[in-house]
């Protein structure tokens, strides 16, 4: 199998990145994204119970697209060593291709803008270009555990950009804070047209080169310095210029309470206002000053005097070099490392993970320094995640996302899609705490009426004159027969029941989206 | 015997709902509630003013413009209450930025009616807890737990197919005697209603009757959700078309019009039910205290907030009247803000949910509250 960079870059066309071929040969067909051709038939699961296979397409992806399932289950004899190979395959997401998915992005331009020129868009068109752009990706990258912990980090470092000069300055944190450093790093692309360029070439030698660190701390530190985050917890307005002056303790809060140790993470009213006092002087300007979004430390904002956090000394005198004393003493804290296993076994695993468990996971993520891969087998290791199939409740966006990819549904992903995102309460960026979307089941129950209109809405052709829609003949023939389909939907044969309910209904694939079953991952 | 008609998910002790009425492009309060006995308001408009003998007498002060005057059965009945002077601290006087700002309840994330309806303890929404009526959704339900646009009731039902579908489900989703499966049943009860609503005609009761413009039909789809009991919690319905730059009364009394005619309807369709009904009517600024040369208003600060139902203690002008002295007013002649909109919309919103966290709700805020039920 081999391809000239020559013939990719033709391909994909200008916008697209493209990525290492080198190292793909193994792990399955680098032409696969390449495609765009009606799928061929495929084979769906087999077993009365979600296999090993069928759990890693359901838990580290957004749903299992038609094909998907036969081509991991081939990778290797072993349904374990074949969800295993699968996911070493999406660890490495800068070695796999995504052209596909990156000319449908090339219809949002204004997110590629360098930090400054966004402000000369307008704010409703960045915000609609980003939920867009979140759906599309998730729907169509082949990068699927990228896209997965692209909505973790999301969630994690919550920022909703309706909040002052969020409103623009919310792209550049989505594209080169949680982007960036989602997975380990390695994916994100320069945003000028010649180092593009430059870069497509560099990465596509697949050398080794001494990567800069993309670890959490790493995560942390770029999100610290956010001018999105400075705006949103409103780090920019935390200074210390006179005597009576007050730090704004809001970033500082959350920076413990949310992005390192969590809550109960043995921290104290006092800390917060030490590490407040720690990162006064940071701030951003805004949108009417001249050098808009520019991330500055100013000095005589800066309260200089000694501090103390969570016990550690910082002397006066240190200035701007404060934030990366404070995120030194959080960053890998044992509680952060608790914290931040506790969260990923709750989307990947459970909503009540066993304690051995997140031990393992917030060992394996202090050992590694917060490296998100290390930490993310660690946790694929765990006999839990083998265990919790079936189990966890999809989110909507979850939900949506996995219909249009299980239907392999065609067509330009637009405003109904995100209405119905919109009535389930999950429309990417519009989360108004720090806290990101609620991931437990409970307040997401009421979503169902919403989940059956969009099943029927998809399977009706009612979202958009040009939005996805399924076409079930197609997806029938393709799959051999209404069985094999309804095992493909579900991720299993189905059972008794859930047949004859199929063929009651005279919508089989609208029942099977609609059904407990397909709620779950 | 009526059987008690059971809540849908989560709502089983929601009984309350808050609609929000929101007139955009600055609706100028003193063509509404004019105060009739300030000398400086017949001294600023000598054109467009009210006369005193042609208001509708609300107190020895005010008179109600009488294009208003279907509302004055609810301010008789003391069930309509007045904030007048009422607004944010928006100084911008650009409708974007006010409409912006009143919406997020300030320099905030996410609409005030998401937040809030996210801030209540139970935080368990049913698929039809917030609606707005329209084409979008409005900036103030941004962030909400469920929010739905909604033009018609066909929006709510499930496609073509429904009725196969229904019974299917229903046998699936019968195994689970989980909160899955309970959110299923209401689920399905949920559209059975809204099945019922789409084919019966709509018969208001009291012998209410609804205009045909599009807010009053907003309003009368209110109505129906809410005596549905279909955990209708918020509500948001705009009234657009108040920017009285020129020939004021040719802007305004057609909506005006509107707006009356369309409370008044629904007061009388809900009857008894407004106890638990709030409406709360809003703009984004009020309008310049002299009149322009070209018979209009330009962009003020003060207007006036109106609260219908909900229990409020009605038949009252509220809020602090700063007068329309020269000295007194705000930058190029404006009426001062002297109640902030979220000290009306305050105690309304502890009324329907006590456990509410105002200041999640209304962040960085020095809460003032209007004695809207003392």
């Amino acid at each position: 199998m081999s391809l000239s960079r020559r013939q990719f870059i033709r391909v994909g066309g200008a916008t697209a990145a493209v990525a290492a071929a080198t190292g793909c040969g193994k792990m399955g067909n680098p032409l696969a994204g390449l495609l765009e051709t009606p799928g061929g038939s495929f084979r769906a699961p087999q077993s009365a119970e979600i296999d090993d296979v069928a759990h890693v397409l359901n838990r580290l992806t957004f749903g299992a697209a038609p094909g998907e399932y036969q081509r991991v289950r081939a990778l290797a004899k072993d349904a374990r060593d074949a969800a295993w190979a699968f996911i070493e395959e999406q660890l490495q997401p800068e070695k796999i291709e995504d052209t596909a998915c990156n000319r449908l992005l090339s219809r949002y331009p204004a997110l590629q803008a360098p930090l400054a020129e966004f402000f000369e868009y307008k704010e409703r068109r960045l915000l609609d270009e980003m939920v867009l752009a979140t759906i599309v990706r998730a729907t169509h990258s082949q990068r699927q555990l990228y896209e997965r912990m692209v909505e973790f980090w999301t969630d994690h470092f919550n920022i909703d950009p309706s909040k002052g000069d969020c409103r623009w300055l919310k792209a550049w944190d989505d594209r080169e804070v949680i982007r960036k450093f989602a997975l380990g790093g390695a994916v994100a692309r320069p945003s000028q047209p010649v180092l593009k360029g430059v870069w497509d070439f560099v990465m596509d030698t697949g050398g080794e080169r001494p990567a800069p660190s993309f670890k959490f701390p790493a995560l942390l530190r770029a999100s610290a310095l956010s001018p999105a985050m400075l705006w949103y917890l409103d780090g920019r307005v935390n200074r210390k210029s006179g005597a009576d002056e007050k730090p704004n303790e809001n970033y500082a809060r959350e920076l413990l309470e949310l992005h390192t140790l969590g809550v109960h993470g043995g921290y104290t009213q006092k800390d917060v206002m030490e590490v407040a006092r720690c990162l006064t002087g940071w701030t951003v300007r805004g949108k009417n000053k001249f050098g808009k979004a520019t991330v500055e430390f100013k000095k005589h904002a800066h309260d200089d005097g000694e501090k103390l956090v969570l016990g550690v000394r910082i002397p006066a005198g240190l200035g701007e070099q404060d934030l990366d004393r404070v995120l030194e003493i959080v960053g890998l804290h044992p509680s952060t490392c608790r914290h931040l296993a506790t969260k990923l076994c709750r989307r990947f695993i459970s909503d009540t993970p066993q304690t051995e468990t997140i031990s393992a996971v917030a060992k394996a993520f202090g050992d590694s320094g917060g490296d998100i891969r290390a930490t993310l087998r660690a946790l694929l290791a765990t006999d839990e995640f083998w265990a919790s199939r079936g189990t966890k409740f999809k989110r909507p966006f979850h939900f949506v996302v996995s219909a249009l990819r299980a239907t392999d549904a065609r067509g330009r992903i637009g405003p109904a899609v995100v209405q119905y995102l919109e009535r389930m309460g999950h429309v990417p960026f519009h989360y108004p705490t720090p806290d990101g979307y609620p991931e437990e089941p409970q307040p997401w129950l009421g979503t169902l009426l919403w989940r059956w209109n969009f099943a029927v809405a998809l399977a009706e052709g009612r979202l958009d004159k040009d939005g996805p829609r399924l076409d079930e003949k197609d997806l029938r023939e393709r799959a051999g027969s209404e069985e094999a389909l309804v095992a493909h939907l579900l991720g299993r044969q189905p059972t008794v029941e859930e047949l004859q309910a199929c063929r009651e209904s005279g919508a089989g694939p609208s029942l099977c989206l609609a059904s407990p079953a397909f709620q779950m991952c | 015997m009526a059987t008690v008609q059971p809540f849908l998910t989560g709502n089983g002790d929601q009984r309350q709902t808050l609609v929000v009425v929101f007139l955009r492009g600055g609706a100028d309060g003193l063509n509404m509630v004019a105060p009739l006995q300030d000398d400086g308001y017949y001294q600023a408009r000598p054109r467009i003013a009210i006369k005193a003998a042609e208001a509708v007498k609300l107190d020895g002060f005010y008179g109600l413009n009488p294009i208003l005057r279907p509302l004055e059965k609810a301010w008789k009945d003391g069930a309509l209450a007045i904030v007048h002077a009422a607004g944010s601290e928006d100084e911008t006087r650009s409708h974007f930025e006010a409409q912006d700002l009143m919406e997020h309840g300030g320099l905030a994330a996410g609409g005030w009616l998401g937040r809030f309806l996210r801030s209540r303890a139970n935080n368990v929404s049913g698929a039809l807890s917030a609606v707005a009526v329209g084409r979008a959704l409005p900036e103030s339900l941004r962030g909400a737990p469920s929010a739905t646009v909604m033009e018609s009731f066909r929006d709510f039902a499930l496609g073509g197919n429904s009725r196969r579908l229904a019974g299917p489900l229903e046998n699936l989703y019968a195994r689970f005697d989980s909160p899955l499966g309970r959110a299923a049943r209401d689920t399905l009860a949920a559209l059975d209603r809204i099945e019922k609503l789409r084919h019966t005609a709509y018969q208001p009761a009291h012998g209410a009757e609804y205009a045909r413009d599009g807010f009053s039909q907003g309003l009368l789809q209110i109505a129906r959700l809410i005596k549905a009991r279909v955990g209708l919690e918020a509500a948001s319905v705009d009234l657009g078309g108040w920017d009285s730059h020129l020939t004021q009364s040719r802007i305004m009394d057609p909506r005006m019009t509107e707006l009356a005619a369309g409370l008044a309807a629904f007061y009388q369709d809900l009857g008894r039910d407004m106890d638990t009904v709030s409406v709360v009517v809003m703009t984004e600024f009020g309008r310049r205290v002299s009149e322009n040369s070209a018979f209009g208003t330009d962009h003020g600060r003060g207007s006036v907030m109106f609260a219908l139902g909900g229990g409020v203690k009605g038949g009252r002008v509220l809020g602090r009247w700063p007068t329309l002295k020269d000295e007194v007013l705000e930058g190029p002649g404006d009426l001062p803000v002297t109640t902030n909109y979220r000290d009306v919309l305050a105690p309304i919103l502890q009324r329907h949910s006590p456990a509410a966290n105002l200041r999640f709700v209304f962040p960085h805020h020095e809460f003032r509250p209007v004695p809207m039920f003392a």
